[in-house]
């Protein structure tokens, strides 16, 4: 566990980074700091691998006043991820990410080794191990940042806006990985961002901060766009906050009624299956994968998209916008081969979003306390002490 | 030289050997300076990073050497080293090659991106070990680039050496005027321009070789 015992940083000039935070930051779980800039976050994750020495209060890992550690050493067993990547453009792809096993001492072989299995593990192509940094596109030379930070297995990842530089959907996608990495891996991850879409998305408790490193809030996502602390944290969560929440929430409560099975009356040539609604016929293929909707009143109408929804794997978020956006209002519930196995109307999922969800969490986090029993219930309590301490502070 | 022709071939043939030795005098004169001055630059320029107060002082104290005029410098220096010796010729030169390679150090070692620098720091290395390990290498673009204009220089400067007994190619200059004879004057240009670009050459291939990220990264628009 990393620990901030009213850990605070004043410059040489009189201006204040950072007024003194106390926060815990639990072992194998994400924490996200997120704040406008100049909140103090980067400050404040630097103060752990003593990139920046608080002039105030502590920072505990496990215990030890990382004051009281060589800096090299310290770092070497703490992973950092930034927002440029930072590879050595000296370095080839390989030894780039082997840069802190060399540092250990590791043998070449063993280093280059354990680099490959790296490569892989984030989702990089062999080849790509021979290339330079300047060869590789930002969400590779990411990804690359992420596995050399990852080399040595150290307990701790700090990452700092690690996700910033790249374009949306290259972002999606890191931080799709991240979550898949951190859900086989459970490291002590301390994450900044400015992007609060992406803090509720990868963080297990969120701590939202003002200007000087003050917790405006600290929760869980769930807890944090439904119930924001106050105006200027419900400001800071957007308009949308609702909607956003609802992605954190399991699509399977859609209650989904099953499509009738065998070949309907389709559109001679074009498809052997087809289900009726009103007027509307949702064409299927052989494989029984949803084609499109077609108005079966209008003639030569064209086909209209189907959107679907996979009710084991999206959120209700996903279910809604499908309802919303289907021309019959209806969502299609997709298996994992992404053939209809039902349908939901947009009834049905507003019945979803109106149930409150059995725990605080949705559908991600329940399975993350799956793969790790006993840590969960006690974080959740830690965040709402903080929580409570926070308002009670101000 | 009304009627002298500007070359006279058989003179070249009947003095290959000579102009060889010349070309080999000429080469060792300008260019062991500045591998000296690369030896003293690199160092230098590492301390002038990690500790940039040094950064000035030095830089003005090789430029003020830079600036006085060369024939100026051997002479002061003949009454320590000797007339005809090659240290009166390479010691002003090997301040030289300094000038010019102590900034495109510090330039190169400054010009690793920040996030670069942060994450050599972040990972575990030292100061040192992280000016040497990664900053140094990332710098040698920029090394390449002072060593080029560094030993075109010195190939240039080392000629005027003959003035005070040692030039190599430079020779051929004085001697030509004297004897108002241009061939050696001609030979001396041409062979000082083949050698220039012979250097120049292999440094180019230098850099292909020491830093094989860095040939399309400039294209790259990095």
């Amino acid at each position: 566990m990393i620990r901030f015992d009213g850990a605070g940083k004043r410059h040489p000039d009189g201006t204040v980074a950072v007024e003194g935070l106390d926060l815990d930051v639990p072992t194998g779980r994400t924490t996200v700091l997120v704040g406008p800039s100049g909140c103090g976050k980067t400050t404040l994750l630097r103060m752990v691998n003593r990139m920046v020495e608080p002039t105030s209060g502590r920072v505990l890992l496990d215990g030890t006043d990382v004051a009281a550690l060589d800096p090299a050493k310290l770092r070497r067993g703490i992973g950092y991820v930034i927002q440029q990547a930072g590879l050595f453009p000296h370095r080839r792809v390989i030894d780039n990410i082997a840069t802190v096993p060399y540092l250990l001492g590791w043998d070449r072989k063993k280093a280059r080794a354990r680099a490959a299995e790296l490569l892989d593990l984030v989702g990089l192509a062999p080849e790509t191990a021979k290339r330079y940094p300047f060869q590789l596109s930002g969400g590779q030379q990411q990804r690359v940042g992420v596995a050399r930070a990852l080399a040595a297995d150290p307990p701790v990842l700090l990452m700092d806006e690690p996700f910033s530089a790249v374009d949306p959907v290259v972002r999606a996608g890191l931080q799709e990985e991240l979550l898949r990495l951190q859900s086989e891996l459970h490291k002590t991850v301390l994450f900044v961002t400015h992007d609060i879409e992406e803090a509720v998305r990868l963080g297990d408790q969120v701590v939202v901060l003002r200007e000087r490193g003050r917790i405006a809030q600290l929760a869980d996502p769930h807890t944090l766009l439904t119930a924001p602390a106050d105006l200027d944290v419900a400001a800071f969560l957007g308009r949308d906050r609702g909607l956003r929440g609802l992605g954190l929430r399991p699509a399977a409560s859609v209650a989904v009624r099953p499509i009738p099975g065998g070949p309907g009356d389709g559109a001679a040539g074009r498809s052997p299956h087809g289900v009726r609604f009103a007027g509307w016929e949702l064409m299927l293929d052989d494989g029984r994968r949803p084609i499109g909707w077609i108005d079966r009143d209008a003639a030569g109408a064209a086909l209209e998209p189907a959107p679907g929804f996979r009710p084991d794997a999206d959120t209700l978020r996903a279910a809604l916008d499908a309802a919303v956006l289907s021309p019959t209002g209806i969502a299609v519930a997709l298996d994992p081969e992404g053939r209809a196995i039902g349908t939901a109307d947009r009834e049905a999922v507003l019945a979803a979003l109106a149930t409150r969800p059995p725990s605080a969490n949705g559908a991600r986090q329940a399975e993350k306390a799956e793969a790790a029993t006993g840590v969960k219930a006690e974080a959740t309590t830690d965040a709402t002490a903080e929580t409570d301490g926070a308002g009670g502070g101000r | 030289m009304d009627d002298e022709p500007l070359v006279r071939w058989y003179w070249i043939g009947d003095h290959l050997g000579y102009l060889g030795d010349l070309l080999a005098d000429h080469a060792v004169i300008a260019l062991v300076p500045v591998l000296i001055g690369l030896l003293l630059a690199v160092p230098l320029g590492l301390a002038c990073t990690r500790f940039p107060r040094l950064y000035q002082p030095l830089a003005a104290v090789f430029n003020i050497v830079y600036a006085l005029p060369s024939l100026a410098v051997f002479v002061v220096l003949i009454p320590y080293t000797g007339l005809a010796t090659q240290a009166t010729v390479m010691i002003p030169l090997t301040f030289y090659a300094v000038a010019v390679l102590l900034p495109t150090t510090v330039d190169g070692l400054r010009a690793v991106p920040d996030p670069v620098r942060q994450a050599a720091t972040a990972m575990g290395y030292g100061p040192w070990h992280r000016l040497a390990a990664v900053e140094l290498p990332a710098a040698v673009p920029y090394l390449v680039a002072g060593l080029r204009v560094a030993a075109v220089s010195s190939i240039s400067l080392a000629s005027v050496g003959a003035l005070v007994g040692r030039g190599g190619l430079g020779y051929l200059f004085v001697d030509g005027f004297q004897r108002t004879f241009p061939t050696p004057i001609v030979a001396g240009i041409v062979l000082i321009a083949v050698l220039a670009l012979a250097v120049d050459l292999l440094l180019v291939g230098a850099r292909r070789l020491l830093a094989p990220w860095a040939v399309r990264e400039k294209g790259a628009g990095q």
